[in-house]
């Protein structure tokens, strides 16, 4: 009976011993399920990436959950609770990667707006700048004008005054000489009779006084140019009343200038008989004709 | 000592009450899930493309996981709302990322535009 019994045993052994072997060797070669591949992978990845860098907590989560899908692989390797734990960690390794991200842009947004924060300043600063230049441009402008202004005034009462002054010699001039205003300009007669001798062009020392009035007047008219003609009547030749009537403007020319008129505002011409003012067959008119006139021209 | 036979049979017994689902239901989860779900969903998650796929995937195995506890199966219903409950708070997180990156984008656009005008 004994013997039987060992006869039955030792197979039965042999074949559980057997099972155990191929369940081992199952274990030892099952593979992993595609949700527990993903997941390593996934977490190789978040483990150098903006997860580990900026939320490592919420990775540290995520690795609690591919532990637990390790174990229940470990455990169970055909299980649906092996997939379904892989699954599991394979979300919970996306959600740490994605928070990463959004912590990730966070940051640079605060970046971009402590960047947009300094340009700002800078503009701001540059705008102040820009500001206060004008600023002292305009003040230096408004300065200017006013200075300007103030000189213009200045310029304008002083020709007022002088204009005035030039008035008042002229008409004291026109007390005692023959004063009238043309199209040419305001025209001075002087009597040839009264300034010089007959053919003769040196003034006469009677006719000083009037000349002096005369440089008087023409002085206090500086902006203005002067003309001297001379004129006479039409007895002798024209050669020679042509030089007659130019020596004479040319004395007057030189009295003046003498007497402070400015040289170059001054100038003389002869002539001659050319341009009478009266009848040179009457005695009077002829003597009218004799005369040096002086022209004060209109527009300075 | 107990007879062999009755040994046999309380074994039997313990191995056919695990067959049978004998865990419980799984309240807590079904609330979880539930919550996440309405997190990610007032985030704004059915408004960004990867989002809308785990928001959809988390209701449907939710749905799924209720007619398991319906027939009793709480253990695989509970694995199902966890994985729910996954891929409700994976939508929440895609949803803040890009809503992040949308605003960190719009920031860059304007550093852009000033830094433009600093050139100028």
């Amino acid at each position: 009976m004994t013997v039987m019994h060992r006869r039955v045993g030792a197979p039965i052994a042999v074949v559980i011993a057997i099972l155990a072997i191929a369940a081992l060797v199952a274990c030892a070669s099952a593979r992993p399920p595609k949700e527990l591949i993903e997941a390593r992978q996934e977490y190789h990845r978040a483990e150098t990436g903006n997860a580990a860098k900026l939320v490592p907590a919420e990775l540290h989560v995520a690795r609690g959950a591919l532990d637990v899908a390790e174990r229940s692989f470990a455990e169970s390797p055909e299980s649906q609770d092996a997939i379904d734990n892989a699954y599991i960690a394979l979300r919970k390794i996306q959600r740490a990667e994605a928070l990463g991200n959004a912590a990730l842009s966070m940051q640079d947004k605060a970046s971009f707006e402590k960047s947009i924060r300094l340009t700002q300043q800078e503009l701001l600063a540059r705008s102040n700048n820009k500001l206060r230049t004008t600023e002292g441009a305009l003040a230096k402008e408004r300065d200017s004008l006013a200075k300007e202004k103030e000189t213009s005034a200045a310029e304008r009462a002083a020709r007022v005054d002088a204009e005035k002054k030039a008035q008042e010699a002229m008409d004291a001039l026109a007390k005692t000489l023959a004063v009238k205003s043309e199209a040419r300009g305001t025209v001075i007669t002087l009597a040839g009779g009264l300034v010089f001798a007959t053919g003769r062009s040196a003034i006469l020392p009677g006719a000083q006084s009037q000349l002096n009035q005369v440089a008087d007047a023409l002085k206090s008219q500086a902006e203005h140019h002067f003309s001297v003609e001379g004129h006479t009547d039409n007895q002798g030749s024209d050669r020679i009343n042509d030089d007659l009537s130019l020596r004479r403007a040319n004395a007057v020319r030189e009295y003046l200038v003498v007497r402070g008129v400015a040289a170059a505002a001054i100038t003389a011409i002869g002539f001659g008989s050319s341009r009478p003012i009266g009848d040179n067959k009457t005695a009077e008119g002829r003597a009218m004709n004799r005369r040096v006139e002086i022209i004060v021209d209109k527009q300075p | 000592m107990p007879k062999p036979r009755s040994r046999w049979s309380a074994i039997v017994i313990v191995i056919a009450a695990l067959g049978c689902g004998g865990a419980p239901k799984p309240e807590g989860r079904v609330a979880s899930s539930q919550g996440a779900i309405r997190g990610a969903a007032e985030a704004g998650a059915e408004g960004v493309p990867r989002a809308t796929l785990h928001m959809k995937l988390a209701q449907e195995q939710r749905e799924q996981a209720l007619e398991l506890i319906k027939s009793g199966e709480n253990h695989r219903a509970e694995l199902l709302l966890a994985r729910a409950e996954a891929d409700a708070e994976l939508a929440l997180a895609l949803a803040r990322e890009a809503t992040a990156k949308a605003e960190a984008d719009k920031v860059d656009e304007e550093l852009e535009s000033i830094s433009k005008q600093a050139e100028d």
